[in-house]
């Protein structure tokens, strides 16, 4: 691209470096240090007193489970979401914005009305039991099965989002071509299509696991408290003051994930897939 | 010219391994995927059917249905604190998306001409603010918004909450303008501007264009993010300039909800809907336009 | 493009408009960080209609929140409503400012309730560790609502009421011997599950040590609770998904109301669920406190002493439903009892029977427990959870 459009990017640049890099660094420094909010600044020491943290049997769980909900959620979304982005693509609508927009609509709608709104319908007894007399969803409150559900039907849309505007730019002449060509459907999809849409993918797959790692109320709610993440600690933590705990926590999601971001744009031979 | 016939064994499809798929089995796929796609949209609604449902009960008991009611929807005008977080939501996340759509579009734009390593740096950090735990987000903009007291001592409230609200969702309109940024073809921008076109106008007449659908898809994510938001609004609000979010919050904290509440977000997705389906009928009884976006 | 700069140009304006009339409000203002939901509206009119100054409110869901909202000093404050741990904790790091009594006439009309006063003596009880004094937290307090907590319980089963009523704790602590079958639900803040934990074992809910930790690191295993939950305990409760609860009592009295709203008689109500509030057992009190940001001391002054007046009190009660502080208001309360009217009769009957001015017992409120304390106390209750 044009060099002379770099000056668009110096502004944002700024501001990153003021709201992103400054408090970074300040994260990383309160990390290393006893700092919490009861200490008047001259007490501050730094000290890696409380690192064992890292390693107590809680903050491993948590760990692990939002590594494992976060992988699930995307996955599950992926597959889910790619299937009804490929459908809108190939649906006669003319105005698949509206489309789009009717995906994403829930979302506008408060997290913990939904969310409790879900858990309502997942109880024994719920309002939608009282109307059509039977449990749609069965009795699955508090349950892990219970909460990839809600994660899956909640960060669905910034799946099929992405990969629907990455289908949406495919010519339509390179899948007849194809299948001209005596291509099987699925031969054609799996060879011309989807190398096609793997940008959306990714940008869909980021938007999915990065909220989802770094979340904690759907979680808390659907599991009825029993399955605590990486995000409920950090909030805890920050709720009661004690920055550098949290900190901590943070700086080691964010050094995690920027981390193999960066290593997969080092091994993807594109280098352009990810970012 | 003389034509010679030449009686070549002429190959069928199914001899390259070519089989028709029967027509009773296409149809039944063809069922199937769309029971599979109204399916999965039933699901992302699934939550937002339960708070309509819920909002149409007569009784203030959530886990059993009554009898149908629209009382709590005039409702909601009596309710003047849940009146004003709307008009506070709508305030805030109206200018935050169309200036995040705008700024956003410029700032991936230039991003997009940096040298691929220097991109890719930047576009890390741009990940941040989506990845960071809302609360650490919230809590180091505070910190950071509160240098500028100094200067203005009356800076937190509407102004904060719109620049934190700018912080988390140009991240996203980045995102998704990037990719088309990328689909678009090199050559057309040189052209225009070989053609004497000036930059700007170039960007805005040849470029914008060609990666709307990305625009269009990060306001929408914008202004979803920005609607909903909780933690952070609430360490950057003040001067009791509080979004739906923050009131929701703060009621559950101790009281109950009024049923309003649920009335109020029924009507959001009920509007947006109609007034999508109004708008597309309109616009193809007139025949007007073919694309939404057109200028 | 001109016309989409004009557009945005405008959108702008309106915005810049919108603040600037925000920012300019003429006349004197109270700002008031408060819960959501906890102020009548009418209460709000009638101070604004007599003293000409305007409240504006902000809204916050725990006090943590509170907390970190006044320390950030992003607003100024005049007037914020936290409950006795975090007043403990406030006044323990000079964020309060004394009040002046002088400017609080109402206060030589009314009394504490016996409850309040008792929450008080057990706050004084705690010294500073900034000074190692004691406070007397009246100096810096005046109460807004308080109330108990019990064990909210499902009727459905059997035995379970008279049970409870025996034994108290036990029924819902050991889940071995009471009702093994039975749901147990908690409440999502660490410190409460400790407290409650610690009363059943016979202590003070406000000690703190590692062998009282581990003890209640046992108890709370033992309870085996199905549920960490917070507004969602009660309504489960309610509709028959959960069999017991830590609440406060307040969380039963909305739901009670709400029933009565759809017309059930409290009888029906009580046979459903009810709750059970024990002998020894945790208080909480919301104050009226005046943080050190407040710039309208005089505004701040006024709302306070206006609650004081029984009848303010009496009506903000109404909408709120917690317990009124002062006797008089509670008297004014209870005097409803014969009114014809069913919502005020059953509003002064639910108070005698759950806030009873002359209830015996022991309570406990909440102390501003160190930091390393509190995180020792989060962190073995995430133990349990990801066990």
């Amino acid at each position: 691209m044009n060099k002379l459009y770099r000056g668009l990017a110096r502004p944002y640049q700024i501001w990153l470096i003021i709201l992103v890099f400054i408090p970074l660094l300040a994260m990383v420094l309160i990390s290393i240090s006893n700092y919490n909010a009861s200490l008047s600044l001259s007490e501050v020491q730094i000290t890696f007193a409380d690192w064992d943290l890292l390693f107590q049997h809680q903050t491993l769980v948590a760990f692990k489970n939002s590594l494992v909900y976060a992988s699930l959620t995307t996955i599950i979304s992926f597959v889910l979401g790619y299937f009804v982005a490929y459908q809108i693509k190939q649906s006669r609508i003319k105005n698949k914005f509206i489309i789009l927009t009717i995906i994403i609509l829930p979302m506008w709608s408060n997290l913990i009305l939904r969310t409790e709104g879900l858990l309502n319908i997942m109880e024994e007894n719920n309002i939608l039991k009282s109307i059509i007399g039977f449990s749609l969803l069965g009795n699955i409150a508090g349950t892990p099965f219970a909460v990839l559900f809600g994660l899956v039907f909640t960060y669905m849309p910034f799946m099929i989002l992405p990969i629907y505007t990455a289908l949406e730019k495919i010519d339509i002449s390179l899948e007849e071509a194809s299948q001209d060509l005596g291509v099987t459907p699925f031969k054609t999809f799996w060879k011309v299509i989807f190398p096609l849409s793997l940008k959306g993918v990714v940008t869909g797959s980021i938007m999915v696991f990065l909220p989802t790692m770094a979340g904690f109320a759907i979680p808390k709610i659907l599991s009825k408290g029993n399955i605590v993440l990486i995000g409920n600690i950090i909030d805890q933590k920050f709720l009661y003051t004690t920055f550098n705990d949290g900190s901590l926590l943070a700086v080691v999601i964010l050094i995690v994930i920027l981390g193999s971001l960066l290593i997969i744009t080092r091994f993807d031979k594109e280098g352009e897939t990810l970012l | 010219m003389t034509e010679k016939r030449i009686d070549y064994p002429v190959a069928t499809l199914e001899e390259y391994g070519y089989r028709e798929t029967p027509a009773y089995v296409k149809k039944i796929i063809k069922v199937l995927k769309s029971v599979l796609t109204y399916l999965v949209i039933f699901f992302l609604y699934l939550s937002i059917i339960v708070i309509a449902i819920q909002s149409l009960n007569s009784s203030r008991v959530m886990s059993a249905f009554d009898h149908v009611s629209f009382q709590w929807y005039p409702n909601i005008l009596n309710e003047p604190e849940l009146m004003t977080a709307i008009k506070n939501t709508f305030l805030v996340s109206s200018i935050a998306t169309v200036v995040a759509t705008i700024l956003g579009t410029f700032f991936a734009i230039g991003l997009y001409s940096l040298e691929k390593k220097r991109r890719q740096q930047w576009m890390l950090m741009n990940n941040v603010p989506i990845l960071n735990a809302d609360i650490v987000t919230g809590f180091s903009l505070m910190l950071m918004f509160r240098l500028l007291m100094p200067l203005f001592p009356n800076i937190f409230g509407l102004f904060t909450l719109v620049m934190a609200h700018l912080f988390f969702t140009i991240p996203y309109v980045i995102l998704n303008v990037m990719p088309k940024l990328k689909e678009t073809d090199p050559n057309l921008m040189d052209a225009a501007l070989d053609l004497g076109v000036r930059p700007f106008k170039a960007m805005l007449k040849v470029l914008v264009p060609a990666i709307k659908a990305g625009i269009f898809a990060g306001m929408l994510m914008a202004l979803t993010m920005s609607i909903d938001d909780f933690v952070i609004s609430y360490f950057n609000t003040g001067a009791g300039f509080d979004n739906l979010s923050v009131w929701i919050y703060g009621v559950i904290g101790r009281r109950e909800l009024t049923p309003s509440v649920y009335a109020f977000s029924t009507l959001l997705t009920l509007f947006t809907l109609v007034g999508l389906v109004l708008y597309e009928t309109l616009k193809n009884n007139k025949k007007k336009g073919k694309l939404w976006l057109r200028k | 493009m001109v016309k989409k700069v004009k557009k945005i140009l405008i959108v702008l304006a309106i915005a810049l408009i919108a603040t600037f009339l925000n920012a300019c409000q003429t006349g004197p203002t109270l700002r008031l960080l408060n819960w959501g939901e906890y102020l009548n509206p009418e209460v709000v009119d009638l101070f604004e209609e007599e003293y000409g100054i305007r409240v504006i409110q902000s809204i916050a869901d725990s006090n943590e929140l509170f907390y970190s909202k006044i320390k950030s000093q992003t607003t100024a404050y005049d007037l914020v409503i936290p409950s006795d741990y975090m007043v403990e904790k406030m006044v323990d790091e000079d964020m309060l400012i004394e009040l002046d009594y002088e400017l609080l006439p109402n206060f030589d009309n009314v009394t504490y309730m016996d409850g309040v006063n008792q929450i008080y003596a057990s706050m004084a009880a705690t010294t500073l560790t900034r000074t190692g004094e004691s406070v007397d937290y009246t100096d810096y307090a005046v109460p807004y609502f308080w109330g108990t907590f019990g064990i909210i319980y499902n009727n459905r089963v059997d035995g379970l009421e008279e049970a409870l009523n025996e034994n108290g704790w036990d029924v819902y602590f050991d889940s071995e011997n009471y009702f093994p079958t039975a749901s147990r639900g908690m409440y999502d803040v660490a410190q409460f599950a400790y407290a409650a934990a610690l009363m059943y074992l016979g202590e003070n809910p406000n000690d703190y040590n590692t062998t009282l930790l581990n003890d209640a690191k046992t108890a709370i295993e033992g309870a085996n609770f199905s549920e960490w939950g917070t507004d969602t305990l009660k309504r489960n409760v309610e509709s028959d998904n959960l069999d017991m609860a830590f609440v406060y009592t307040g969380d039963y009295l909305d739901r009670l109301y709400i029933q009565l709203d759809e017309g059930r008689t409290i009888d029906e109500i009580q046979s459903d669920f009810n709750i059970y509030i024990p002998e020894t057992t945790m208080v909480f009190i919301d104050n009226m406190v005046i943080p050190y940001t407040a710039t309208n001391l005089d505004a701040a002054h006024k709302f306070i002493n206006f609650l004081l007046n029984p009848e303010i009190m009496a009506l903000n009660g109404e909408s709120v439903g917690y317990a009124v502080t002062t006797e008089e208001a509670y008297d004014i309360v209870v005097s409803h009892i014969d009114d014809e009217d069913a919502f005020y009769h059953n509003w002064a009957y639910a108070n005698m029977t759950y806030y009873n001015k002359d209830r015996e017992g022991t309570f406990y409120p909440l102390t501003a427990l160190p930091n390393d304390d509190i995180d020792a106390i989060n962190t073995m209750i995430q133990q349990i959870r990801t066990e």
